[in-house]
């Protein structure tokens, strides 16, 4: 009676506790991660180059004598996020509701109370649901095509690619999930509770609510911008874009043999203006396709 | 027939039917607790104040002791109290908090240092020792000369129920939750436990057991208005009274407490008094300094009960809808201290009246708080005429209250009548054998099961719910704070008339298993009678002692009324209940009768007073060299168990 | 307080599992209402004038013992301390508490669930001494303010409406839920209980304990008595994690 250990010697496994951490240790670089990507992806907001600007950086252009850099850095990148990605999802799953009873249940509750915490956690899991699948699907192509992130290249995806209906609807969950997550952080773990917690808590919440307002616009304008990029590029699918095109498109010519398609003179280094692009509508459809095929 | 066998069955699981079991179940003995609700949701739990103990570390308290803690009490009781039963409390009640200290109580600490407090309407720096940081604090409470009520913020009731039930999880004592004792099993004298309905299923399960503890709590509910829980209905006394053998003890002895608040009767503690709180008319008049300019506010309380209604009666009442009231002032106490030491206070205006009072006052009025009465035990818990049955906790009347219970010693009485008692039924477990014939059981089951089958079967009656109201209404207007002969008369007649009305109770729903109707109509006729004892012993009563104020009779007569009254029910046909009483010894007396100082005195006083004044003069006189433990073993040697016996160690004084 | 009467419609559910052929559904009842009345008046009202045979626990009717936690509509909350007035369409509706033992219509067994509750958690004192403990010396000091936030703690009444309001404890029974918490970090922050975080862990370091708790914070929103779920659970939560 006397205590608990002294009755039984068994010891209790630290699984429970290490995979907790484990959840909220990638939850937490998955949602610090995606305010990073946001702000990157928002980049293009203020035009192609500072997006290029970017997308270079990341593939560590200033390292590289050529000024091209290693898209392998950005593959690293992706496979250490995707594996982050995983691991959280899978860890996440545990706590969904596992059978049609369970969900039933949840559901009562949430329509009994209408509790705003218990319903914002709800919204996590359907989103975090939704991006295992639409996650995965960009993780994946950007892990096999690391060096494709470019204004032209990435807004090619997005139109021409059909991209822009998984990427909006990602943008809208991992928005969600990633804000409530980490506001759900601040309360699992008891940080910046201050003198007074629940003060606090109002205020990660007014704040996490403008955060997840904040990123989304980001977010929104972003894909828009891309969307009016690869509107209007969709000719020149698989034109690359700045001064290093040229190099790149050498090289490309030289190992893939389709590629010479698109073998056009280097553009300005002049972010381009519509009229420019205006003018230079007459390429052949066909080629784009082919193009395509090349990147798919 | 399902019956259960134990050697000690406790029914109620308040702080006194807790610690009973407790002290058996250390003792070795297997031990039952039976509880209309689960144990920690028992009235105990309400206790906001705080308990009693003269641990004197807070420098308000200093110097006190169980001599001083004895008087008030035996002051408070208005002289009617056992003043054996009164010195065993006094010296036990610093041991039960220690214990309970270390069960888990969390009892608000001294402080080091100077500190603000509220004392007559002013405010005070009073500057607590080093050496006292850390021990138990207490706070000033009604009719007592030290600060001694310790206290966990407002909580203290909460904190030591939740401690104590938590003990018995521990020790893991069977408590069997929402089961009621509906009747004594008794053969030759003998209590031999009791007939328990399950107030789920239904069912009637035989509790077989050598001793019985009955720790029911106490009667509030006779009352319309009381600050008691509503299952504060006495139903554990009842049960005694019907076996004709136990007798119940001071039942007149009722207790109202001046500020519960308007209309629900809801309780603020005494503890808003005590940090400082004041009484106010309609015209925002502090009056209680006029009434009683010593102790003002914090008179006995039902002292300050009778001066409110004096006062309202002069026509200085806060009027309402709900009849006249007078306010509680606690905003002077700021809201730093109100929303750490009050808060269940504030949560209570904020959710009942909708106030705030740290800025508004509370409208109160005095309402019935506290059944002095109940079975009459020896010292040492037992029932003087029926063996093996023991009571403790404000179900008894092991009469350490008197005519008036102080505030703070009731939760201490539970738990030290726990502890004592404890120990008896344990020696009783001991010292005797199970002992009964199936027969007799089958006996008393037949008669509770013939009982319930009338009543379901009956298609035509009284409504139980209405007889209830009637009666509770009859106690409030005629059986109240002031009492008179022609109202008392009255209400003696009209509840006899509800007694005969009670035999014939019809329900509506006509269901044997969980049925809210079927419980109230088991339960109102055993109220019925107790109403009677209160009633009727107040009738004969023609003095006034404590809480009992006859406006015919408003001296205190120790010459003629220097007893306790003995109620029993032999007959059950019978109307009404028979009455007799004891007589109590003057010439024993540690403290001969006096004045308790409120008001004029007016003492009618026994012949004997002066005698044993005297005597104890000459004692004292004769061992110059006592100290107060000799002196007080000269003047009035008691039984105490041998583990309670030792001193008390108080800071700057040790054992002293 | 208004003092114009209006009629309120109380929705109650009703369902006694001990009566053959009886089923759940929903009964209307109307009742007079009065200044500053609560549910457990009305209620009374209903069982007195309307239909004696309904079920429901009230004790302290003062918001202390912790009695009669049901939902109101849709709020676990204590009824005898929630004034009608509150709801101005006059509309309300109550259910018992989710997750408990249905005894009948609003009355449910959480004295069981306590119980049960506090024995898993251990929820005494641990110390082999407190049994000997010498009550007649002066007792062990403890900080003033270490007593202040064990009494914050203990405030808790075991009224289950923080069981009731956590979706998690629904869909996973075993999970030992929010007042198992409170009752844990209360006795963790207790110098006198000598039980070491190992010890502690053995008790909830699992996924029906701490770690099964998803932050849904209904227990910390809807717990009458105010009780910091939210920073305590968390305080747990990193006490446990850091065990090796
Ligand atoms: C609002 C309020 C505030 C108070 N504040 C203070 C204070 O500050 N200080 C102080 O000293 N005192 C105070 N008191 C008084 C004190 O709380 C009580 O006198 C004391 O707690 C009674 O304890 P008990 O164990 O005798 O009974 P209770 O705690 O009332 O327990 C009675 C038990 O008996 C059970 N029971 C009843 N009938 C039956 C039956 N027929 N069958 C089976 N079980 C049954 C019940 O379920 C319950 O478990 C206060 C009282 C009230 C009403
Ligand atoms: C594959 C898709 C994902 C799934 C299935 C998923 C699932 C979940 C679930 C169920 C939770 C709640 C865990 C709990 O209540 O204990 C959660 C928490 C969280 N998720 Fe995700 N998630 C996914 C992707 C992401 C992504 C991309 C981010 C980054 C923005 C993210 C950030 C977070 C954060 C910060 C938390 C809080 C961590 C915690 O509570 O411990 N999740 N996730
Ligand atoms: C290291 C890993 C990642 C890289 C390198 C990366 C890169 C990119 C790039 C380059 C784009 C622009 C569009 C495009 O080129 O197709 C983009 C858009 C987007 N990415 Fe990622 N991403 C990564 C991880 C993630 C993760 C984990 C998520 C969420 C689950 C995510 C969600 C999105 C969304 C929603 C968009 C569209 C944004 C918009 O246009 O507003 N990304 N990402
Ligand atoms: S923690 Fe709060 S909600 Fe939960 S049982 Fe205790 S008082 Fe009720
Ligand atoms: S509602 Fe439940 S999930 Fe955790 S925070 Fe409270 S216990
Ligand atoms: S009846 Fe006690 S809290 Fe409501």
């Amino acid at each position: 009676m006397d205590s608990y250990i002294i009755e039984s010697n068994k010891k209790k496994s630290r699984l429970p506790a290490r995979l907790d951490f484990a959840q909220s240790g990638t939850g937490l670089i998955l949602g610090l991660f995606m305010w990073v990507h946001m702000m990157l992806i928002g980049s293009i907001i203020l035009g192609k180059g500072s997006f290029n600007f970017v997308a270079k950086t990341m593939e560590l252009a200033f390292l590289s004598e050529t000024g091209h850099g290693f898209p392998i850095a950005v593959f690293f990148a992706v496979l250490t996020i995707f594996t982050l990605f995983i691991t959280h999802a899978l860890l996440g799953v545990r706590k969904f509701p596992i059978s049609w009873k369970q969900h039933r249940i949840m559901r009562d509750q949430m329509q009994m109370m209408n509790h705003t915490d218990t319903n914002l956690w709800y919204v996590q899991v359907i989103t975090g649901f939704i991006m295992f699948f639409a996650g995965s699907v960009h993780l994946y192509i950007m892990m096999t095509n690391p060096g494709s992130i470019g204004p032209y290249m990435s807004a090619d995806r997005i139109v021409s690619g059909n991209m822009w209906p998984l990427y909006l609807v990602l943008l809208i969950c991992v928005e969600l999930h990633g804000t409530i997550g980490l506001y759900r952080l601040c309360m699992k773990w008891g940080w910046f509770a201050g003198k007074d917690a629940k003060k606090s808590r109002q205020a990660l919440k007014k704040f996490k609510n403008r955060a997840t307002i904040f990123f989304m616009t980001v977010g929104i304008l972003a894909l828009l911008v891309f969307i009016v990029i690869g509107i209007n590029h969709r000719d020149k699918v698989g034109e690359r874009y700045g001064s290093y095109v040229a190099v790149e498109q050498v090289e490309q010519v030289e190992q893939v043999q389709t590629d010479t398609a698109i073998a056009v003179p280097a553009e300005p280094q002049v972010p381009v203006v519509e009229g420019t692009l205006e003018s230079e509508q007459a390429h052949e459809p066909e080629i784009v396709q082919e193009v395509e095929v090349t990147h798919e | 027939m399902k019956v259960i066998y134990t050697d000690s069955l406790v029914i109620g699981g308040g702080l006194a039917g807790l610690r009973v079991a407790i002290a058996a179940m250390q003792r070795g003995y297997d031990t039952i607790i039976l509880s209309l609700v689960p144990a920690k949701r028992s009235h105990s739990a309400a206790a906001q104040g705080g308990m009693q103990a003269s641990l004197g570390a807070t420098i308000k308290g200093e110097g006190d002791d169980e001599e001083i803690h004895f008087a008030d009490t035996v002051k408070g009781s208005d002289w009617g109290c056992d003043q054996d039963v009164a010195r065993m409390f006094v010296n036990t009640s610093p041991k039960a908090i220690r214990q309970l200290s270390a069960w888990g109580v969390p009892w608000s600490r001294v402080r080091r240092g100077d500190r603000e407090v509220v004392i007559n309407g002013e405010k005070v720096i009073i500057t607590e020792k080093d050496e006292a940081h850390g021990l138990i604090t207490a706070r000033d409470f009604g009719g007592t000369k030290k600060w001694r009520t310790c206290y966990t913020s407002d909580g203290a009731g909460h904190t030591m129920l939740y401690a104590m039930d938590n003990k018995a999880i521990q020790m893991g004592i069977p408590i069997h939750e929402r089961k009621e004792a509906i009747a004594l099993i008794h053969e030759d004298g003998v209590c031999h436990g009791a007939i328990v309905r399950d107030l789920i299923s239904g069912e009637l399960i035989a509790y077989v057991a050598k001793a019985t503890t009955i720790a029911t709590g106490g009667y509030g509910r006779l009352y319309s208005i009381t600050t008691n829980a509503i299952i504060s209905e006495g139903i554990g006394n009842a049960i005694a009274l019907e076996t004709g053998i136990a007798a119940l003890g001071n039942m007149e002895a009722v207790q109202f407490h001046p500020t519960a608040i308007v209309p629900v009767g809801i309780l603020t503690t005494e503890g808003c008094r005590g940090d400082g709180g004041l009484l106010l008319d309609k015209d925002g008049y502090r009056f209680m300094p006029d009434y009683e300019p010593g102790k003002k506010e914090l008179a006995s309380r039902d002292v300050v009960s009778r001066r409110m209604t004096e006062h309202m009666r002069k026509g200085k009442g806060v009027p309402s809808r709900y009849g006249d009231h007078l306010w509680l002032d606690i905003t002077l106490l700021g809201r730093k201290h109100i929303e750490k030491n009050l808060r269940e206070v504030k949560e209570i205006c904020e959710y009942f009246l909708g106030i705030d009072p740290v800025e508004e006052y509370i409208p109160v009025r005095p309402t019935q708080h506290y059944s002095m009465g109940g079975i009459r035990t020896k010292p040492t818990g037992e029932s003087p005429t029926l063996k093996g049955l023991f009571s403790a906790g404000e179900a008894a009347c092991w009469d350490m209250h008197g005519f008036n219970r102080l505030g703070g010693n009731s939760v201490a009485e539970t738990v030290v009548a726990g502890m004592i008692v404890g120990e008896f039924v344990a020696d009783y477990c001991a010292a005797n054998a199970l002992n009964v014939s199936t027969s007799t059981i089958q006996r008393f089951m037949k008669q509770e099961e013939k009982k319930i089958t009338d009543l379901l079967v009956r298609d035509f009656g009284e409504n139980p719910f209405q007889l209830k109201a009637e009666m509770q209404k009859i106690m409030m207007d005629k059986v109240g704070i002031f009492r008179n002969g022609e109202d008392l008369s009255q209400a003696v007649e009209e509840l006899k008339v509800l007694n005969r009305r009670a035999k014939k109770i019809a329900l509506r729903n006509r269901i044997s298993s969980s049925n809210p109707e079927l419980v109230e109509a088991i339960r109102v006729p055993k109220m019925i009678k107790l109403a009677q004892c209160v009633a009727y012993g107040a009738l004969l009563r023609t003095e006034s002692r404590g809480a009992h104020a006859r406006e015919d009779f408003p001296e205190r007569n120790d010459r003629d009324w220097l007893k306790r009254t003995l109620t029993t029910w032999k007959d059950d046909s019978a109307d009404m209940p028979e009455v007799f009483y004891e007589d109590l010894d003057v010439m024993k007396m540690e403290m001969p009768p006096g004045s308790r100082g409120y008001g004029v005195d007016n003492t009618v006083h026994h012949p004997d007073t002066v005698k044993r004044e005297l005597e104890i003069e000459e004692i004292k006189k004769a061992n110059p060299g006592a100290d107060r433990f000799e002196l007080q073993e000269l003047l009035n040697p008691i039984p105490i168990p041998e583990k309670f016996k030792g001193k008390n160690e108080r800071i700057g004084r040790g054992f002293k | 307080m208004s003092d114009q009467e209006r009629v309120l419609k109380f929705q109650i559910f009703r369902y006694n599992p001990l009566k053959k052929g009886d089923k759940p559904r929903m009964v209307t009842y109307e009742v007079t209402e009065a200044p500053g009345m609560t549910i457990f008046i009305a209620l009374n009202d209903i069982r007195e004038q309307q239909d004696p045979s309904i079920q429901f626990d009230f004790v302290c009717r003062a918001g202390i013992c912790g009695s009669c936690a049901m939902v109101v509509n849709g709020q676990p909350t204590l009824a005898c301390r929630t004034l009608t007035s509150l709801y101005e369409d006059g509309e309300i509706k109550l259910l018992p508490l989710p997750g408990f033992e249905l005894i009948g219509d609003l009355s449910v067994n959480t004295g069981k669930f306590m119980r049960a509750m506090s024995e898993r958690v251990e929820s005494w004192i641990h110390d082999t001494r407190a049994d000997d403990v010498n009550y007649e010396k002066l007792e062990e000091r403890m900080d003033p303010d270490v007593a202040d936030e064990i009494y914050e703690l203990e405030r808790c009444v075991e009224c289950g409406c923080c069981v009731s309001a956590c979706a998690t404890k629904r869909m996973r029974p075993d999970f030992l839920s929010a007042v198992g918490f409170m009752r844990l970090a209360r006795f963790a922050l207790d110098p006198r209980d000598k039980r070491t975080d190992d010890e502690f862990y053995e008790i909830m370091g699992d996924d029906d304990g701490v770690f099964g708790c998803m932050t849904l914070l209904g227990c910390e929103d809807y717990c009458p008595k105010d009780l910091p779920h939210q920073t305590q659970i968390a305080y747990l939560r990193r006490k446990m994690v850091l065990i090796r």
